[in-house]
Order: structure tokens, then C-alpha cells, then sequence
């Protein structure tokens, strides 16, 4: 309770600084009214039917890419060849802002699903591959040698050695790709959309009924953070069998 | 003679290099130039490869690149410098602060994974569509990265350095410039190689999003005229900004802090 007591002042403080008159109530409405409002968006569901839309764009997205990253992260750590073929087209596209994609794919598939949840899947993809790669270079070459020694097949070797090993770096990658998903569905629900989340917060900006602004923004914020916790504990299930986050646990 | 020899030799070694490296990208060009070629996608959303290099030089010599670039890269690097400045001074006394980490901490857990670009709307309504907006959305977005990889650095300076400083009798504030600041420093590096990219891709995501000008304006201008190839262009000039500043922290850091390793670079 203590703990969170200081999220309470920050409220507290809002609130105040509007009702006393420091701020004007056009350019920050209070706490309440921003509550008030949001509860009317509930009521409408016109919240809940924007926040179904950005959020199945967003962990749709983060899902595909998350899948084909593994893949193709597995793919070029385990073969010459594939890492040949990827390496270089992985390096050049790391730097480009997945969100300027955003005009091209309106272009190219209009405006809704395809191109919000494809800019998505781009830019989950990549921090997935790296993940992917990384952990499976870092597996000891003597536990593969032995594991093969043995007559390991290979869809053994990846179920039991390769991805629990990798595990920790491929959802360190998701973690970071979770950052990802939300901004560039939001991008591009703001640049152009019928739906979602970001196209609610922009409209109410827009025309200027900012009380409903702030609501979707909040409620955005508190998904956002749910979906953040929620990973962590998946992770934390993963990989309870993992020394080193009990390790690095206890050491923080 | 014979060195004359081994230098050709590495240098044609080298350019197998180079093609054995690049060959998946120019396989790509190949494909694009095909699709055009045999006219199975339309011009207007797939223009051919040298369409956007005329149309790149074009908008070179007309300065329409140059222009935008320096608007956003002015934006985005003005806020990274805001948002270092505040981050590292807010994780410094964070370090030392209790009370302030108890006031802080929540806050930044909650912000921390929010999507930053959907203040966008709220920033134009507090500063407008013009520079301010803009550099102060970049600020906003990079500060959390910054505090957070700062006190982590500050924090990792093992208590045993902090109590001897102290029995010799040095003050707080000689403390944290002579020996939490400059522990630090490796930890704020890295915070400012990660924000580079985020600083870079906020200022093009919230002029596409807001107008105002620079790349991202620019950008959204030419596709709503369907001007496909100027399209390209900009994209390409963002891609090519994004991949410049990155190498050029990689380089910075191989020099001013040569012992970190490189594993994260990929």
C-alpha cells in the first residue's frame, strides 16, 4: 500500500492543480472528469470495442513476428547457409523506423488490419531473430557434440536442448518486441484508421473534447502495462527452472 | 613484387567478401527490378529501382532532403540532449535519495512500458504542431531509458567504495561528481546508443502523425499526392540516417570505452 502511495499523490496532485486553478481545465481536465469520461466510453463501448481492435493488432502482430522470428533466428544460428542469406538483410533493415513502412503498406493494402499488424510483425521480428540467435550461439558446443554423440535426433535436440536453452534471450527479444507493438499499431491507427485506440485518442483530440483524450489515453496506458506484467510472469514460469533469474533475483 | 601481389589478392578476396555479404540484398534489388520489369505490380505502388535513384538525386539537388533531414534530426537530437540531461541528473539523486525512489519508482513502473506516441495529440494540444511538440515528445519517450540505465549504473557502485569515500571525509555532492558520476558514465553511454534510434524514429513517427514539417512530414505529403518514388526516397533516407547513427555510436563506444564488449551489437 505504501508502495504505491506515491501514484496516489500524483493523482491527488492532478486533481488539485486543476480544481484549484493553476492549470486551465481545457488544456489538462482534472482526474475525475477524465475518470467520468472513460466510464462513459465504457458504458458506450465505444472503449472497449477500440481497445479489442488496437490490442488484436498489436499481440496479433507481436505473436507472428514472435513465431517467425524464433524460426528464422533458428534457422541462422543452426545453418551457414540461412545465416548467409539472413545476416545481411536482418543488419540493413535493423536501423529503418519500422512506422515509415506505415504510408507505403496504406498504399499498398488501404487502411485497417494488414497494414497496422504487418508494420507490427516487421518490427517484432527483428529484436526476436537477434534473441533467437544469440541464445542458441551461446548453447556449449559440448552439450550439442554430447547430445549428438548420443544419437540425438534433431527435433529432439530443438525441443529439449536448443529452445530451453535459448529460452531467456528469445523472451528477452519478446519483451523488447512487446515495447514495439503498441507504438507502431498506435502510429498507424493515428496516421490513418477506422478503428482502434489511437484513433479514438486522436479524434477526441482533434475535435476537441479532451476529457475523452485523456480517457482512451489512460486506458491505453493501463493495458499497456498490464500486457507488460503479464509477460514478466509468463516469463517467470518459463523459465523457473533457470538458475540465473533466481541468481540475478536474489543478487538485485 | 610479392606484396604487390598479396594485396591484389586480398583486395579481389575482400570483394568476394563483399559479394558474398551483400548478394541476399542485391537478390532483392533483382526481384523488385523483375516484379517492375514484367509489369506484375502497377508503377504507382512499386516504382522501378531507378526511378527512385533519379527521383533520390532529384530531390538531393532540390534540397528536399537535406532540408527535412536537418528539421528532424535537429528535433530528435534536441530532445535526446533534454532527455539525457534530465534522466541522468533525476537517476543520479534517485541513487541517493531514498525518498525520492520511493516517490519515483511507481510512477516510472507505469509509464515505463506506456506507448509514448499516443501522447501525441495531447503534446500538440499543450505545445502545438511546431518544434516545441515535437522535441519534447522525443524528450518524453527517451527519459525513462535514460533514468533507468543511469541508476543502474549508480547504483551498482559497490557500497564498500561509497564508505571508505565517506570515512575520508568526502562530501555528498564531491561524492556523486567524483565517484557515482564517473561510474556511471559506461552505463549512460549505453542508454544513449539505445535512445539514438528511439529519439530518431519518435521525431519521424510524430511529424508523419502531426505535420510540421521535417522527414516525417515529408514522407506523409508525398503519399497522400502518390508520389510513390518520393515515397522511397524518404523511407530510404530514413533507413540510411538510422543505420549512420547506430554505427556511428558502435565506433564512439569502441573508442571512448574499449572495454566493453561488442555482443550486443548485431
Amino acid at each position: 500500500m505504501f508502495r504505491y502511495l506515491p501514484l496516489m499523490l500524483f493523482v491527488a496532485l492532478w486533481q488539485a492543480v486543476v480544481d484549484l486553478g493553476v492549470v486551465d481545465r481545457h488544456f489538462l481536465p482534472s482526474f475525475t472528469q477524465t475518470v467520468a469520461a472513460l466510464w462513459e466510453l465504457m458504458q458506450s463501448g465505444e472503449i472497449a470495442w477500440n481497445l479489442w481492435v488496437t490490442t488484436y493488432r498489436s499481440l496479433g502482430g507481436l505473436a507472428i513476428g514472435s513465431l517467425l522470428g524464433i524460426v528464422l533466428g533458428l534457422l541462422m544460428a543452426t545453418s551457414l547457409a540461412a545465416d548467409r542469406f539472413f545476416a545481411p538483410l536482418v543488419a540493413t533493415t535493423y536501423s529503418l523506423p519500422k512506422s515509415s513502412l506505415i504510408p507505403l503498406f496504406i498504399l499498398w493494402f488501404g487502411v485497417g488490419d494488414v497494414t497496422a499488424m504487418l508494420t507490427v510483425v516487421l518490427a517484432c521480428l527483428l529484436p526476436v531473430i537477434v534473441g533467437t540467435y544469440q541464445g542458441v550461439k551461446a548453447v556449449p558446443a559440448i552439450t550439442l557434440w554430447s547430445a549428438r554423440a548420443m544419437g540425438t535426433p534433431a527435433h529432439v535436440m530443438l525441443r529439449r536442448i536448443l529452445l530451453p536453452a535459448a529460452m531467456r534471450s528469445i523472451l528477452t527479444g519478446v519483451r523488447l518486441a512487446l515495447g514495439f507493438c503498441y507504438v507502431l499499431t498506435i502510429s498507424a491507427e493515428m496516421i490513418a484508421a477506422k478503428a482502434g485506440i489511437g484513433k479514438l485518442i486522436f479524434f477526441y483530440g482533434e475535435s476537441g473534447s479532451y476529457p475523452y483524450m485523456f480517457g482512451g489515453l489512460l486506458a491505453i496506458m493501463v493495458v499497456a502495462y498490464a500486457s507488460d506484467r503479464l509477460l514478466i510472469a509468463g516469463m517467470d514460469y518459463l523459465l523457473r527452472w533457470d538458475d540465473s533469474v533466481h541468481a540475478s533475483a536474489e543478487h538485485e | 613484387m610479392n606484396s604487390e601481389s598479396s594485396r591484389g589478392a586480398k583486395s579481389i578476396a575482400a570483394i568476394k567478401a563483399a559479394l558474398l555479404y551483400s548478394y541476399p540484398l542485391l537478390l532483392v534489388l533483382l526481384a523488385w527490378e523483375v516484379a517492375g520489369y514484367l509489369e506484375l505490380v502497377r508503377p504507382l505502388f512499386l516504382p522501378d529501382v531507378g526511378t527512385v535513384l533519379s527521383q533520390f538525386w532529384t530531390l538531393l539537388l532540390s534540397g528536399e532532403i537535406v532540408g527535412p533531414l536537418v528539421v528532424s534530426l535537429l528535433r530528435a537530437f534536441a530532445g535526446l540532449a533534454l532527455a539525457v540531461i534530465v534522466g541522468v541528473v533525476a537517476a543520479l539523486t534517485m541513487a541517493r535519495s531514498k525518498w525520492l525512489r520511493w516517490a519515483l519508482d511507481p510512477l516510472i513502473s507505469f509509464a515505463f512500458p506506456a506507448p509514448k506516441i499516443a501522447f501525441v495529440p495531447i503534446f500538440i494540444l499543450w505545445f502545438g504542431i511546431g518544434n516545441t511538440s515535437k522535441i519534447l515528445l522525443v524528450a518524453f519517450t527517451c527519459v525513462l531509458p535514460m533514468l533507468v540505465a543511469t541508476y543502474h549504473g549508480a547504483t551498482g557502485v559497490s557500497q564498500q567504495t561509497i564508505w571508505s569515500a565517506k570515512a575520508m571525509g568526502t562530501s555528498e555532492s564531491k561524492l556523486l561528481t567524483r565517484i557515482i558520476f564517473p561510474a556511471s558514465l559506461p552505463y549512460i553511454f549505453g542508454g544513449v546508443r539505445v535512445t539514438v534510434p528511439v529519439a530518431l524514429i519518435t521525431a519521424f513517427t510524430a511529424e508523419m502523425i502531426a505535420g510540421g514539417g521535417g522527414l516525417g512530414g515529408a514522407l506523409m505529403y508525398a503519399q497522400r499526392f502518390f508520389q510513390t518514388p518520393t515515397v522511397f526516397v524518404y523511407i530510404l533516407v530514413m533507413l540510411i540516417t538510422g543505420f549512420v547513427f547506430d554505427h556511428f555510436m558502435l565506433r564512439l563506444r569502441s573508442r571512448w570505452i574499449p572495454w566493453q564488449d561488442d555482443t550486443d551489437a548485431a
